[in-house]
C-alpha cells in the first residue's frame, strides 16, 4: 500500500533512528539511508546558512542536537525552503533559552528575523503620499525587535554579550539586505502602531506620546519629522492610504 | 496570452542571476524558475524575476506539489500558484512524479513512488485535480530514484506512461534522470525512451549528476552534462522533434561562460537532431 510506503519513508527520513522494520519494508537499507542523508543535508544546509552566527556561538554539536530533535517531531510543515529555518528557530530558541548563555536566544531571534526580512513578501503600493491625516503604508519587510543583548554587533572573538537592552528596527534596504536601525522606546511603539495600520499618523502619534507621557511640543515635532524623513529615506515608510470608512 | 518557448533554456538561479541578467546572453532562448522560490517573496528574487521577464520568456517547474502524495492538495496554495502562473503567461507548468511529503510534512527532496497501479492511479488523479485548479496545462516530470523497486511493480517507463495516459497529460522528459536510473538499475535508457509517447513530450531537461565512490549516481544538478547524456538527448530529440530543452544547474554552479559553452553544445545537438533552431 502506498500509504504504508509513504509513512515508512517519512519515519526513515525524520525519525531519530530509522527502524530496521521500516528499512526492510522499503526494501534497501543502504539506499534508503542515502535518502535520509539527502533530505536531512538539504535542510541542515539552509538552517545552517540562516543561523550561521548562532551555530558558531553554541557549537555544531549543540546546534545539531536541536535540529535533530526538531526533525524527530516530523520535519517541516512549510513547502517553502526559505521558511524552514523559521520553523526550526521556533522549536529551538526555547531550548536554547534554557540551556545556553542568556544572549543566545536573542542572537538566534535576531538572525532569523534578518533572514525573514531578506526573504519577506513584496512591498505594497501606497495609494497616496505620506500624510498625518492618512494611515501610513510601511514596507512589508519591517520588524521591531526588543533585545536584552546588543547581538546585532559582532562580539569579540570567544566572548559573549553583556546585558544592554536594545530596540532595533530591521528592514530590507534597496540592495535587499536586512539592516538594523536602533530605535528609542517611543519610536519603536510608533513604528509598531504604524505597522498595525489601523490609525492615521496623527492618531497614532497622539496615542503613543500620551502612553509615554510626552508632550507634543516643538522639540517632539522636530524629532518626529526627522524620524519620518529617515524612515521614508530608508524605504521603511512608503506612503499613505485613506482611513477606513 | 502565452509567450513562445523554443530552443535551449537555462534555469534562473540566485548564484547565476547577477551576471546572467547583466549580460543577457543571446544563446539562451528562455528561462525556467521554481515558483516556490518566488511566490509571495520580495527583495532580490522579485527583482530577478522582473528583470528576467524583460528579456526572456519564463516557464515554471514546481517542487512541492509532487503528484504522489496521499493528502488532499492545499487549495489555497493551488489558488495562489494558479494566479502566479497565469500572470507569467506560461505555456505550461510542470511537476515531479514523486513523493514530496507525507502527512503535510515536506521532504524538500524528491522521494520515489513505488511503480504500482495504485500509485499510478493516485498520481494521475492528483495531476487532473491540480491541472484543473491552476488553470494552465500541466506536465509531469519523470524523476530519478536510487532505491530498488519491489518485485510486483511496473517498469518505470510503463509506470510513467500509465500516469500520462490515465490523466491525458503532457510530459517533461528528463533525459538525465533516465540515464541515472538506467545506470543505477542496469537498463537501457534508449529502450525507456522508445516506450514514451512522443506526442506528449512538451519539454526536456538535461543536467549533470554525481557519481559516488560506490558507483551510485545521484541527480545533483551539480556537474557538467556528461557525453552519454548529450547522446541520449540527441537520440530523444530525433524522436520528439524540436521541443524546448532546459539545462539544469542548481549546485556547484560554475562561471557563466562554462554554462554558456554547455548551452552551445546543446544548440549543436538540437540543430543536428531536429533541423531547426535559432537562438534569440
Amino acid at each position: 500500500m502506498l500509504a504504508d510506503h509513504a509513512k515508512a519513508i517519512h519515519r526513515v527520513c525524520f525519525g531519530s533512528e530509522p527502524s530496521e522494520a521500516d528499512l526492510e519494508l522499503l526494501g534497501s537499507r543502504e539506499r534508503w539511508l542515502v535518502y535520509r542523508d539527502l533530505v536531512r543535508n538539504r535542510l541542515n544546509h539552509v538552517i545552517g546558512v540562516a543561523l550561521a552566527r548562532t551555530k558558531n556561538a553554541i557549537g555544531e554539536e549543540v546546534f545539531q542536537r536541536a535540529v535533530d530533535e526538531w526533525f524527530s517531531t516530523g520535519g517541516p510543515t512549510t513547502r517553502y525552503l526559505r521558511y524552514v529555518p523559521s520553523e526550526l528557530a521556533e522549536f529551538a530558541i526555547p531550548i536554547w533559552q534554557r540551556t545556553e548563555a542568556p544572549w543566545v536566544a536573542d542572537l538566534a531571534g535576531y538572525e532569523i528575523t534578518a533572514w525573514e526580512i531578506r526573504y519577506g513578501p513584496p512591498n505594497p503600493t501606497p495609494s497616496h503620499e505620506f500624510a498625518f491625516d492618512r494611515r501610513p503604508v510601511l514596507a512589508t519587510a519591517v520588524k521591531v525587535l526588543r533585545l536584552a543583548y546588543p547581538v546585532h554587533n559582532e562580539p569579540a572573538p570567544g566572548a559573549g554579550y553583556e546585558p544592554d537592552p536594545t530596540i532595533l528596527c530591521l528592514y530590507r534596504d534597496k540592495n535587499h539586505k536586512a539592516i538594523p536601525r536602533k530605535l528609542n522606546p517611543l519610536a519603536a511603539d510608533l513604528l509598531d502602531a504604524w505597522r498595525a495600520g489601523d490609525q492615521t499618523v496623527a492618531e497614532s502619534v497622539q496615542q503613543v506620546a500620551a502612553a509615554h507621557k510626552t508632550q507634543i511640543g516643538p522639540d517632539f515635532i522636530e524629532k518626529l519629522s526627522t524620524l519620518i524623513a529617515d524612515f521614508l529615506n530608508r524605504g521603511i515608510l512608503l506612503g499613505g492610504q485613506d482611513p477606513p470608512p | 496570452m502565452t509567450r513562445d518557448v523554443a530552443g535551449i533554456g537555462l534555469g534562473l538561479r540566485y548564484d547565476l542571476a547577477t551576471e546572467l541578467l547583466e549580460r543577457t546572453p543571446k544563446n539562451i532562448a528562455w528561462l525556467e524558475i521554481h515558483p516556490e522560490n518566488y511566490i509571495d517573496r520580495g527583495g532580490r528574487y522579485q527583482e530577478m524575476l522582473d528583470l528576467a521577464r524583460e528579456d526572456w520568456p519564463v516557464i515554471t517547474h514546481g517542487l512541492s506539489s509532487c503528484l504522489g502524495a496521499l493528502e488532499p492538495f492545499d487549495a489555497s496554495y493551488l489558488k495562489e500558484l494558479g494566479t502566479f502562473l497565469r500572470d507569467l503567461e506560461i505555456p505550461w507548468h510542470s511537476e515531479h512524479l514523486c513523493l514530496g511529503g507525507v502527512d503535510d510534512r515536506f521532504f524538500h527532496d524528491l522521494l520515489p513512488l513505488p511503480f504500482t497501479e495504485e500509485a499510478a492511479a493516485i498520481a494521475s488523479q492528483r495531476l487532473i485535480e491540480m491541472r484543473d485548479a491552476i488553470g494552465v496545462p500541466l506536465a509531469l516530470e519523470n524523476a530519478s530514484y536510487y532505491a530498488p523497486q519491489g518485485p510486483d511493480g511496473l517498469a518505470e517507463a510503463d509506470f510513467v506512461v500509465e500516469v500520462l495516459e490515465k490523466a491525458d497529460a503532457k510530459l517533461l522528459l528528463d533525459v538525465n534522470n533516465i540515464y541515472v536510473n538506467g545506470r543505477n538499475f542496469d537498463f537501457d535508457p534508449k529502450l525507456y525512451i522508445d516506450k514514451i509517447p512522443m506526442e506528449r513530450v512538451v519539454q526536456i531537461h538535461v543536467a549533470g549528476h554525481f557519481v559516488r565512490d560506490d558507483g551510485l549516481r545521484i541527480d545533483t544538478h551539480g556537474e557538467p552534462v556528461p557525453d552519454d547524456v548529450y547522446e541520449l538527448l540527441d537520440y530523444t530529440l530525433r524522436k520528439t522533434g524540436p521541443v524546448p530543452v532546459l539545462l539544469e544547474r542548481d549546485n556547484n554552479v560554475p562561471p557563466l561562460d562554462e554554462l554558456l559553452s554547455e548551452i552551445d553544445e546543446l544548440w549543436t545537438i538540437y540543430r543536428n537532431a531536429t533541423g531547426v533552431g535559432d537562438a534569440r
